[in-house]
């Protein structure tokens, strides 16, 4: 559905992409990931028709994006980062002409553009001016602009930037509820957003792509080992730090290091083989010891991590580990929030 | 052609949404009734004088004396009231983003281009239209020509679309809506006193500078003159502004 080849873009010396590949199947989410300016919104300007390529091409929809530019855009939907809304339109009269230029036929406008108020929940600010929307508000005006024509292909620049949580959830549902007839691609900050919508992520740096793979396969590539976080107070008989001696002789167990340690109270970051499961062994030692089990759960490597050590170029993986096992789980909060 | 049609309405309703046109309609109302009542009056002085035969013309004629006048004065309203109008067209697009929405759309430069002149041309045909009411009045207490009333608005009106789509041009170059305003405001009146050295100089010389000035061939309208050398002037100076418009606004994807 969509197809980039050897795309490169350069602004006089400065190149801001630099041979770029990758194709997205049809009814496929495909996430756009990458540092602040590392190509994301020039790749999809170069989709959208915005700007033409300093070199190789660009096809959507199976048409040339440079080539046949009235096709390819009459099948594409785009978000940019600002949405584009006229301030001095109501909601209603901006779609209405939205839909005037981007070809919707005459007798099924009205039909379209409350069909794309309801889904994208705008349809109580029909009436107001664009200009007095709230950020959230004009997010979703302009997200509805986008599928107002029923694009095959949409491209999203940062969809749910600026929106509250219970937005964000409700944006991540429609994307994911417009995936079966569009093909997406999204382009994000929040990490979690592309393991919980996207099948597909492109990791791009500074004009490169640096992985192209599904969220699942990117972690358990970069993860050697699994990980458990491990919370006991061991308080009661004064065992502390000697708990770590115990636990490591657990079979399937091949590092146990300390993460925290309060009073009695230690966190333990215990490794164990790929594929092996050592919960129910961890929990049975620390009971069976008296020791008062407070918190058992799998550290998994984020995408954060992944994403710092593609975009960082850190080499050994044990570094990066240690590096960013910490800011991954707080990374990972506003997450736990946004579900509630 | 429906593209343009959106295009223009669009930019119409811009206008018509916010204080612009109001503004601009009203106060070209103002400035235009300020130079009706002034030369109404020297006209009506001119006719006394001429009548008691005090030393004043021997004949007085209201297409020469009033309204021929009037149509140039016309001219300096538009020098000041289009800059305002056309740098906002492109520029204000470029800032807010929304030339984002427009470029990604399945239209062509040629198609934004003309739809958004045309909605600008429509914003002036109504601001000279509030003038009607004036011409309104001379007919019903004269008997003034109406050929020369007729081509004056023509020519008033291509000189506007000249105007306009330098402005448009101007405009489509910047982000900046002073910058754009001010340049075009330069531009609109070098092309006005361009012939004031015309009389220095050789005549070849004061020959181009003659036909380059803007005002020089709104005179034959005004006298109910429909020659075809104006009437050129005036509307490849439109084509030739629209041209740089969409090269321009070309140009603007491949810098990025």
């Amino acid at each position: 559905m969509i197809e980039v080849q050897h795309l490169t873009k350069r602004y006089g010396p400065f190149t801001a992409v630099n041979d770029v590949s990758f194709k997205v199947e049809r009814g496929e989410i495909l996430g756009f990931l990458g540092p602040n300016g590392a190509g994301k919104t020039t790749t999809m300007r170069v989709l959208t028709g915005y700007m033409p390529p300093t070199e190789g091409k660009a096809l959507v929809a199976g048409f040339d994006v440079f080539e046949q530019p009235i096709e390819a855009k009459r099948r594409t939907g785009y978000l940019p980062e600002t949405p584009p809304l006229y301030p001095d339109m109501t909601v209603r009269d901006y779609l209405s002409f939205v839909s005037q230029i981007k070809g919707v036929p005459r007798a099924d406008r009205k039909a379209r553009i409350d069909n794309v108020m309801e889904r994208t929940r705008i349809a109580d600010m029909a009436k107001r001016h664009c200009g007095k929307l709230s950020k959230g508000y004009r997010q979703r005006v302009g997200l509805a602009q986008a599928i107002l024509h029923n694009p095959d292909v949409l491209i999203l620049d940062e969809p749910t930037a600026g929106l509250d949580p219970k937005q964000i959830i409700q944006t991540r549902e429609l994307i994911k509820e417009l995936a079966g007839d569009h093909t997406i691609i999204l382009s994000t900050h929040i990490l979690p957003e592309v393991s919980q919508t996207c099948d597909r992520v492109v990791i791009i740096n500074k004009g490169h792509v640096v992985a192209v793979d599904t969220p699942d396969n990117l972690t358990a590539r970069l993860r050697g080992s699994e990980t458990m976080y491990l919370q006991v107070d061991a308080s009661i008989d004064g065992a502390g730090i000697d708990a770590a001696g115990a636990i490591g002789t657990i079979p399937g167990v091949t590092r146990v290091g300390i993460a925290d340690s309060r009073g009695g109270v230690v966190g333990f970051e215990v490794d164990s083989e790929t594929g092996r499961d050592v919960r129910r062994e961890l929990a049975a030692a620390v009971v069976s010891r008296g020791w008062g089990l407070l918190e058992l759960r799998p550290m998994r490597m984020s995408l954060e991590d992944i994403f710092l050590q593609l975009t960082t170029q850190e080499t050994t993986q044990d570094a990066a580990m240690q590096d960013t096992a910490a800011p991954a789980d707080t990374a990972a909060e506003p997450v736990e929030v946004a579900r509630e | 052609m429906n593209n343009i049609v959106a295009i223009a309405q669009k930019e119409l309703k811009a206008y018509f949404a916010s204080p612009i046109a109001y503004i601009v309609i009203g106060f070209s109302a103002i400035l235009f009734g300020w130079f009706f009542v002034n030369l109404l009056y020297n006209f009506d002085r001119m006719s006394l004088q001429a009548g008691m035969g005090m030393g004043g013309p021997d004949t007085v004629n209201v297409n020469e004396m009033l309204i021929a006048p009037l149509f140039m004065n016309v001219s300096v309203i538009l020098l000041f009231t289009l800059p305002l109008v056309t740098m906002r067209i492109y520029s204000e697009e470029k800032r807010s983003g929304t030339i984002e929405l427009l470029l990604t759309s399945p239209l062509t430069d040629v198609q934004i281009v003309m739809g958004k002149f045309i909605g600008a041309l429509i914003l002036y045909a109504a601001m000279l239209a509030v003038t009607l009411v004036h011409m309104a009045v001379l007919f019903a207490f004269g008997n003034p020509e109406w050929r020369p009333v007729a081509t004056g608005y023509l020519g008033v009106l291509l000189m506007g679309g000249c105007f306009l789509s330098l402005g448009l041009f101007v405009s489509s170059l910047t982000k900046n809506q002073i910058v754009a305003g001010m340049i075009t405001f330069a531009i609109f009146l070098m092309f006005w006193i361009i012939n004031w050295i015309a009389p220095f100089t050789g005549p070849t010389m004061q020959a181009v500078l003659n036909y380059l000035s803007i005002t020089e061939h709104l005179g034959d309208f005004t006298k109910g003159v429909l020659d075809t050398k104006h009437l050129v002037y005036y509307l490849s100076f439109i084509a030739f502004s629209l041209f740089l418009t969409v090269r321009s606004v070309d140009s603007e994807r491949w810098r990025g």
